[in-house]
């Protein structure tokens, strides 16, 4: 075996996989739309699979991925690396094959996208045939803003040797409170018009632009990815999925699977339905349901039609899940358009605590919305739900 | 004077005096030491020195920060020689030391000395003298992972085919290769594009493999040879002509002859490794004022001399945090430090999983350097930062191997 230790210095975190995790990750990458896509999506699912235990196990018990598990494929599509928070701090794992460790090479994106960007960049190599990965170094997003930019493939390098090797030196680091700065400034990207995503979905979903990271100005692409939900909808077009999110088909035909990796779930309306005062809706009606966990504590989040379904008003609900719970002053539900714009009445806030949080939106068919509450959710990825 | 310690049966007569140790070369006899050879024009820079500073010898850590200074100015360059000369011993150790570790008899010592010699400017570059930490260790630890570095490129280029090669290597090396096989910016540029389309489309079918990889199919080919005439428009010069999938293979084909030279760059005579045609006036051309300055600001690192002496006695502060960790801990650092057995040969010999061993002796350097972090912050109010923690990290690495071998002998 070439992996054997005596090559590897005492520093380099070496971890080994069980060929079932290979397998499964084999499995899993298959449902991406190009090669290369399958191949980035293996490599990432391995490295997390492998890496986040181990940082569970041996450091950081509630280290998880950001944003959520269900995100994944749509990071992975498109670009390499995937990401864990940490309490306050995100790592990004950047795994490559490469057998020389010459350097640690990250994708613009883990960098100049605000809400994407990390405070530690991990150069992981993934070996498949040896069934192991090996951290071997780190920097951060200042360090890596600082490093070579190249704009033929819009990634920012460092030379191996600007690396810090020592993954125990980041560990320290953070115990003995030295407060470092591990984040440059980064220009914030602007908020697209829908026409223009539309343009831009349309362009980007073909398959014949086999590198759509690198097809469009990394303003409108980052732009594209940093909202969830038109970097879903890239996806599903590069895949051929039909939409998705369709409220709508869900409460006709029942959840897709894709939704109800999310959380979405259909569930029938009970004899004490919160929702139900001053509402037409009787017991027994399907309604659209996602748990959510805010602040340490669980709350539904519902969608269901006010009337019946061709009259297309829909009530948006915020609840407790526990009984007799309420939702806190200061919390915010709110809707949005598509592209991110407010509208009348589109918010409800909780002065003081309260029952629920409720809006009723009038909509077209096809229409979109996006909603967000605040304090944000746990594993919060904007979504874009169409009626 | 343990440094100089006889090992495996080979003995290293310590050099005398300062002048010395910044002008004399190991000479190579059989793949091992024979003698200290001088190197006149070194000689007399380093007797000149000392005569325009009107020091006595001084002391060897003042000489390694006046050559180390001088170096950076780029005022000078035979400091760069002088830090080689000084740097011999470190080199041999960290070759002798790792090609020992190898279980193949292909790698010489003299092949390791002359891979880690070579990347002197990697220690230079990365080494801080501001806290204090001694160059030499720090330069072993960068020779010896230089070392294991290469020597696992090699296994590992070694059993791959082309196609895996080209898969597996990063852009940086391949730049590199290119480079080191004398070809012109424009035309590394087409090759990299080529490579980078190659990536992109030709991709492992299976999960496992891929040191196996055969050569692309002609359809694949195709399809390279199209992305790379659409891409060039775009990220070549005008005038990058447009190429069929014929020479796209034989630019490939290249590229991984580039990247397998790249790892056996041609032996030069390791005795061959001193200053060439400079001149010997270099004193006397230099500007003074430059040279006052040096001075000025050498005093100033009087300070950081301090520092180093008492970072010696971090060395003491690393024995006890070692006394204090338990029996099994202690066991597996004595075999991994101290015995220089492999993860490997450790696993069997516990019974217990290679990657156990890697784990363990992770939480073991992280017990140990958050010690030594501690002391520093406490004594000598350095705020370990990651900075400052990297260098401990890299440093501790050497003392571990200096201190635990030492007690075994």
């Amino acid at each position: 075996m070439i992996t054997n230790s005596s090559v590897f210095n005492s520093t380099q975190i070496w971890l080994e996989f069980s060929a079932q995790q290979q397998n499964q990750a084999w499995e899993n990458s298959q449902s991406f739309s190009l090669p290369s896509s399958r191949w980035n999506a293996y490599l990432n699912q391995i490295c997390l699979t492998t890496v986040l235990p181990w940082l569970q196990e041996e450091y950081a018990p509630k280290a998880k991925v950001w944003p959520n598990n269900a995100a994944l494929p749509s990071f992975w599509e498109v670009v390499n690396g995937t990401a864990i928070v940490l309490d306050n701090t995100r790592f990004v794992l950047i795994p490559s094959e490469a057998i020389d460790r010459s350097e640690l090479r990250v994708p613009q994106e883990w960098v100049d996208i605000p809400s994407w960007m990390a405070d530690y960049y991990l150069a992981v190599q993934v070996n498949p045939d040896d069934r192991c990965v090996i951290i071997w170094g780190y920097a951060s997003h200042e360090q890596l803003k600082q490093g070579f930019y190249d704009v033929s493939d819009r990634t920012y390098s460092l030379p191996q040797e600007n690396l810090i090797h020592d993954l125990n030196v980041l560990w320290l680091a953070r115990q003995l409170a030295t407060e470092e700065i591990t984040r440059a400034e980064v220009t914030p990207l602007a908020i697209l018009p829908q026409a223009q995503v539309e343009n831009l979905l349309q362009r980007l979903g073909n398959l014949a632009i086999i590198e759509p990271r690198l097809a469009v100005p990394f303003e409108l692409w980052g732009a594209l990815l940093e909202h969830g939900g038109t970097r879903q909808q890239l996806y599903y077009r590069r895949m051929g999925l039909p939409q998705q999110q369709s409220i709508v088909n869900w409460l006709r035909t029942g959840v897709s699977e894709i939704a109800q990796q999310i959380g979405w779930k259909r569930i029938e309306s009970q004899p004490d339905f919160a929702g139900a005062k001053g509402v037409e809706l009787t017991e027994g009606e399907a309604i659209l349901s996602r748990q959510l966990q805010i602040a340490g504590q669980q709350y539904e989040l519902q969608v269901f039609p006010l009337k019946n379904l061709e009259q297309q008003t829909w009530r948006f609900q915020l609840q407790n899940s526990a009984p007799g719970g309420v939702i806190p002053g200061g919390f915010k539900l709110r809707l949005l358009t598509e592209d991110l714009h407010p509208f009348a009445g589109n918010e409800d806030v909780a002065l003081t605590a309260q029952e629920r949080l409720y809006i009723d939106v009038c909509l077209a068919p096809g229409e979109g919305l996006v909603w967000e509450i605040e304090p944000f959710p746990e594993n919060y990825d904007r979504e874009i739900l169409h009626f | 004077m343990r440094y100089y310690a006889i090992i495996n049966g080979v003995s290293m007569r310590p050099r005398q005096n300062i002048t010395d140790l910044f002008s004399t070369f190991i000479q190579f006899n059989a793949d091992r030491f024979s003698h200290w050879i001088t190197e006149p024009k070194l000689r007399r820079s380093m007797e000149n020195a000392i005569t325009w500073l009107q020091q006595t010898e001084g002391s060897e850590s003042f000489w390694v920060l006046y050559w180390y200074k001088y170096w950076q100015t780029e005022a000078n360059n035979f400091s760069k020689f002088h830090l080689t000369a000084y740097l011999q011993e470190s080199c041999y150790w960290a070759a002798q030391k790792t090609s020992d570790n190898f279980s193949s008899n292909q790698y010489t010592l003299s092949d390791c000395f002359q891979i880690a010699i070579a990347n002197l400017d990697t220690v230079l570059n990365g080494y801080n003298p501001t806290q204090g930490f001694p160059l030499k260790n720090y330069a072993s630890a960068i020779f010896s992972s230089t070392i294991r570095n290469l020597l696992r490129d090699r296994l590992e280029v070694n059993i791959s085919t082309t196609w895996s090669l080209l898969r597996r290597i990063s852009q940086k090396r391949l730049v590199e290769s290119l480079q080191q096989a004398g070809l012109s910016e424009e035309k590394i540029a087409t090759y990299v594009l080529a490579w980078k389309c190659f990536k992109t489309l030709y991709l492992p079918e299976q999960a496992t493999g891929t040191r196996k990889l055969p050569t692309p199919d002609k359809a694949t080919w195709e399809a390279i040879a199209n992305y790379y005439n659409q891409q060039r428009i775009a990220q070549l010069q005008p005038g990058a002509s447009e190429v069929n999938s014929e020479i796209l293979e034989k630019w490939l084909t290249n590229c991984a002859k580039a990247a397998r030279n790249y790892l056996y760059p041609p032996v030069v005579s390791l005795n061959a490794s001193k200053p060439g045609q400079e001149t010997d006036e270099f004193i006397d051309s230099l500007p003074e004022t430059a040279a006052e300055s040096l001075l000025t600001e050498m005093i100033a690192q009087e300070e950081v001399q301090n520092r180093a002496v008492q970072i010696e006695s971090m060395k003491t502060v690393l024995d006890g945090a070692i006394t204090k960790l338990d029996p099994e801990a202690q066991n597996i650092i004595n075999l991994y430090y101290g015995q220089n057995l492999t993860q490997q040969q450790i696993a069997q010999q516990l019974e217990i999983k290679q990657y156990t061993v890697s784990r363990r002796l992770t939480k073991i350097r992280e017990s140990l350097l958050l010690a030594l972090a501690q002391w520093s912050q406490d004594t000598l109010h350095i705020s370990p930062n990651s900075n400052v923690l990297k260098d401990i990290s890299i440093v501790m690495e050497e003392w571990l191997k200096d201190n635990l071998s030492n007690s075994n002998f």
